[in-house]
C-alpha cells in the first residue's frame, strides 16, 4: 500500500520534473529539474531494490554529471532566441526521431511486459540482502568481457576529454608565476633624481 | 530492504525542514528594510561594471569531465571491494587488468599536463 | 535500558498501531539531529577558545561563565538579522541554495552508528549511502554561487566546486580499500569486523595507515576547512560563495560546514578507529579497568579527537595556493589510495592476511 503511494508520488515527480526540463526558459533551471528527475527516479529503482544502481545512480549523474552539465550551462551565456530560430524546420525530425525511440524501448520491453513473468512481479528479499554483494559476483567473473570493454571505453573517453578541451585558447588571462617571482627591482621601480627645490632649501637658510 | 530505507526517506525530509524552518524564522523575526544600495551585489563599494557571469577557464570543465570518469571507475570498484574474498583470483585479475587500462589514461593525462593548473 | 525501549516500542505499538512507527523513527531522527544541532553551536565555540590558547589569548570569555554561552548569543543575532535577497540574484534558488547545503550534510547521519545497533537505519549500502550524499553537497556551493550573481560569489563557488570533486576522488577510493577489508558496506558491520581480542591492533588504522591519512586530509578539502580554504579565501575573494548571504542564510552554510566537520570525523571512526569498540578490549590490565565504558563514550571521544585535529590544522597551517591544492588532490592522493587499494587487494590474496 505505502510503496504504491510512494512510487506514484515519485513517478509523478518525474513526469514533472522531466517536463519542466524541456519547459524551463532558463537553462540552469532545467538542469536543475533534471536533477531532481534523477533523484526521484533513483527513488523508484529503490522500489524495485535495485539499491546499487539507485545510489550510482545519484552519485554519479546527480553528483558528477549534472555538475559538469550545470558548469556548462551557467557560464556559457546561452542566447534563447538564437535556440529557438531554427525550432519548427527541426520538428518533423525531432517527432521522427522520438518516435523511434519509442519504438525500440516497445521492442526491447514489449515482450518481457506481455509475459506475465518477468517486469511485472519483483521479488521482496529479506532486510540483510545486499544487491550490491549480488552484482559483484557477476560483474567481475561472468560479465568480465563487458567489464573490460568499459575500461576501455574509459580510457577511450579520457583521451577524448583532454583532446577536445586542452589545448591553448586565445585571450585567457593567465599568471606566469616563474615571470612573477624572477622579477628583479630595475624592472618595476625607476629611480629618478631630481635636484632639490632651491625655494625651501633658500628660506630655511634665512631662518637661521 | 524497503523497511530500511523508510527512515531514510524521513531523514531527508527533516533534513530539509531543518533548513527551511531557520529561514522562515529568520525571515519573520528579522527586520525587512530593503534598499537599492543593500540589495545590490557587493563589488568592494565600486560599482558593478560587467555581468557577474563570465566565462571562465576550461581546466574546471575538464576537472568536472575527469571527476566523472574517476567517479564511475569508483562505481566500479564498490561492488568488487565487497565479494573480493568470493570471486577470489579470477575476480582480482578482472579488476586487475580494468585497473591498469584506466591507469594507462591516467599516465596519458598526467604527461599530457592535464593535471598541471597554472 | 534495551528493556526499557523494547517497552516503549510495545506500548506505542499498542496505543497508535500503523502511525507508530513514523512516529517513532521520527523521535530516532530528533534525537540524532539534535545533539548534531548542539554540537555544531559548541563546535565553535570550542574552536574558538582552542585557536584562542593555541594564538595566546583567552576567546570569547564575555557572554556566560568562559563563554559559554557564546553559541546562544551568536545565533540569537544571526536570528534577528535582515536576510537580505541582492535585487540582480534569482531568488528562489538564492534561497534555496543554504537548504540545499544542510539537508545532504544531515541526511548522511541516517546510518552512522553510535554504540551497537545505535543508528537510525542500519542499511547495507551505508556507506555508497554516504558518498552519495555528500556527493550532493556540491549543488548547494554552485547554486549559491550561481544565483547570486556576483562575481566573488561565482569564483568563489568555481574553485569550491572543482575543489570539492577533486577531493571526493580521493576520498573514493579510500572508502574502496575500507570496503576490502571489511567485505560489507555496512557501517555497523564495518565496525564488528575490527572487533578482536587485542583491542586497537585490530582497528582498520593499522593495514590502512596511508588510507586513513588520505582519508583525513581529503575530508579537510571537502568541507573546505582551513588549510583548504581557498572557497572563501577573504584576501582575494571575500566570503567565497556566500558572500552576499547574510542572517539565517550564511548561518545555514556555517551549519551545514560543521555537521560535515563532524560526519568526517565521525566516519573516520567508524572506518578506522573501531567506532563504539573499546582500545583496550582484550588487554591484560587496561582492558578489564575499561570494559565497563559504555560504546558511545568511546565514539563520541574518538570523534572529539577527530575534530580537535580539525582545528589544529586551522591553528597550524598557512593556506594552500590553488595549484598546489589541486596537485596534491589529483598527482599525490589519487594514485597513493589507488596504489593502496591494489596493495590490499593483492595481500588479501596471499595466506598473510590478518585483519
Amino acid at each position: 500500500m505505502t510503496e504504491t503511494l510512494v512510487f506514484y508520488l515519485f513517478a509523478a515527480m518525474t513526469v514533472l520534473a522531466a517536463l519542466r526540463v524541456i519547459t524551463a526558459r532558463n537553462p540552469v533551471q532545467a538542469a536543475l529539474f533534471l536533477v531532481l528527475a534523477f533523484c526521484s527516479m533513483a527513488g523508484i529503482w529503490l522500489l524495485l531494490e535495485a539499491e546499487f544502481l539507485a545510489m550510482t545512480l545519484i552519485l554519479v549523474y546527480v553528483g558528477a554529471v549534472m555538475v559538469l552539465f550545470l558548469f556548462v550551462v551557467m557560464m556559457l551565456d546561452i542566447d534563447l532566441e538564437q535556440l529557438r530560430e531554427g525550432f519548427w524546420r527541426w520538428f518533423p525530425f525531432g517527432i521522427l526521431l522520438a518516435a523511434v525511440m519509442v519504438g525500440e524501448m516497445f521492442w526491447v520491453l514489449g515482450n518481457r511486459l506481455t509475459a506475465e513473468s518477468g517486469l511485472s512481479t519483483v521479488v521482496q528479499h529479506a532486510a540483510d540482502y545486499s544487491n550490491t554483494k549480488e552484482l559483484g559476483r557477476l560483474i567481475y567473473t561472468d560479465y568480465v568481457y563487458p567489464f573490460e570493454l568499459a575500461a576501455v571505453l574509459l580510457l577511450i573517453a579520457i583521451v577524448a576529454a583532454i583532446a577536445l578541451t586542452l589545448r591553448r585558447r586565445k585571450g585567457t588571462k593567465t599568471q606566469v608565476v616563474s615571470q612573477q617571482i624572477a622579477v628583479k627591482r630595475e624592472d618595476r621601480v625607476r629611480l629618478v633624481s631630481m635636484p632639490a627645490e632651491s625655494k625651501i632649501g633658500s628660506a630655511k637658510k634665512q631662518e637661521r | 530492504m524497503l523497511d530500511n530505507y523508510f527512515p531514510v526517506l524521513l531523514f531527508i525530509l527533516v533534513g530539509v525542514a531543518a533548513g527551511v524552518a531557520p529561514l522562515v524564522l529568520g525571515r519573520l523575526l528579522g527586520p525587512h528594510r530593503p534598499d537599492s544600495a543593500k540589495l545590490s551585489p557587493y563589488e568592494c563599494g565600486f560599482e558593478a561594471f560587467e555581468n557577474a557571469r563570465m566565462k571562465f577557464d576550461v581546466r574546471y570543465y575538464l576537472v568536472a569531465i575527469l571527476f566523472i570518469l574517476f567517479d564511475l571507475e569508483i562505481a566500479f570498484l564498490f561492488p568488487w571491494a565487497i565479494v573480493l574474498k568470493e570471486i577470489g583470483t579470477f575476480g582480482f585479475v578482472s579488476m586487475m587488468v580494468f585497473l591498469a587500462i584506466l591507469v594507462v589514461g591516467f599516465i596519458y593525462e598526467w604527461m599530457k599536463g592535464a593535471l598541471e593548473w597554472e | 535500558m534495551m528493556e526499557l525501549l523494547q517497552t516503549i516500542e510495545q506500548t506505542g505499538q499498542g496505543l497508535l498501531g500503523p502511525l507508530w512507527l513514523p512516529l517513532w523513527t521520527l523521535i530516532k531522527i530528533v534525537v540524532v539531529v539534535a545533539p548534531i544541532m548542539g554540537s555544531v553551536a559548541y563546535l565553535t565555540l570550542a574552536e574558538r577558545k582552542i585557536l584562542g590558547f593555541m594564538q595566546v589569548r583567552p576567546g570569547p570569555n564575555r557572554v556566560g561563565y568562559w563563554g559559554l554561552l557564546q553559541p546562544l548569543a551568536d545565533g540569537i543575532k544571526l536570528l534577528l538579522k535582515e536576510i537580505i535577497i541582492p535585487s540582480s540574484s534569482n531568488k528562489f534558488l538564492f534561497i534555496s541554495a543554504p537548504v540545499l547545503a544542510l539537508a545532504p550534510a544531515l541526511a548522511a547521519w541516517a546510518v552512522v552508528p553510535f554504540g551497537d545497533g545505535m543508528q537510525v537505519s542500519n542499511l547495507n549500502a551505508g556507506l555508497l549511502y554516504i558518498l552519495a550524499m555528500t556527493s550532493l553537497g556540491v549543488y548547494g556551493i554552485i547554486i549559491a554561487g550561481w544565483a547570486s550573481n556576483s562575481k566573488y560569489a561565482f569564483l568563489g563557488a568555481l574553485r569550491s566546486a572543482a575543489q570539492i570533486v577533486s577531493y571526493e576522488l580521493a576520498m573514493g577510493f579510500a572508502l574502496v580499500s575500507v570496503l576490502l577489508v571489511a567485505q560489507s558496506m555496512n557501517l555497523g558491520d564495518i565496525v564488528r569486523g575490527q572487533q578482536g581480542n587485542y583491542g586497537l591492533f585490530g582497528w582498520y588504522f593499522i593495514p590502512l595507515f596511508p588510507v586513513f591519512v588520505v582519508y583525513f586530509i581529503a575530508g579537510v578539502a571537502e568541507t573546505n576547512r582551513a588549510p583548504f580554504d581557498l572557497a572563501e579565501d577573504e584576501a582575494t575573494i571575500v566570503a567565497g560563495f556566500h558572500t552576499e548571504y547574510s542572517g539565517m542564510g550564511f548561518a545555514l552554510f556555517f551549519l551545514a560546514e560543521y555537521a560535515n566537520m563532524i560526519l568526517i570525523a565521525a566516519l573516520a571512526s567508524v572506518m578506522f578507529l573501531g567506532g563504539w569498540l573499546n582500545p583496550f578490549h582484550g588487554w591484560p590490565v587496561l582492558g578489564g579497568l575499561t570494559d565497563w565504558v559504555p560504546g558511545l563514550l568511546w565514539m563520541l571521544g574518538k570523534m572529539s579527537v577527530m575534530l580537535f585535529l580539525f582545528l589544529w590544522f586551522r591553528a597550524t597551517f598557512p593556506r594552500y595556493r590553488y595549484d598546489q591544492l589541486m596537485r596534491l588532490g589529483w598527482k599525490v592522493f589519487i594514485p597513493l589510495t589507488l596504489v593502496w587499494v591494489v596493495v590490499i587487494a593483492a595481500w588479501m590474496q596471499t595466506p598473510f592476511w590478518l585483519w
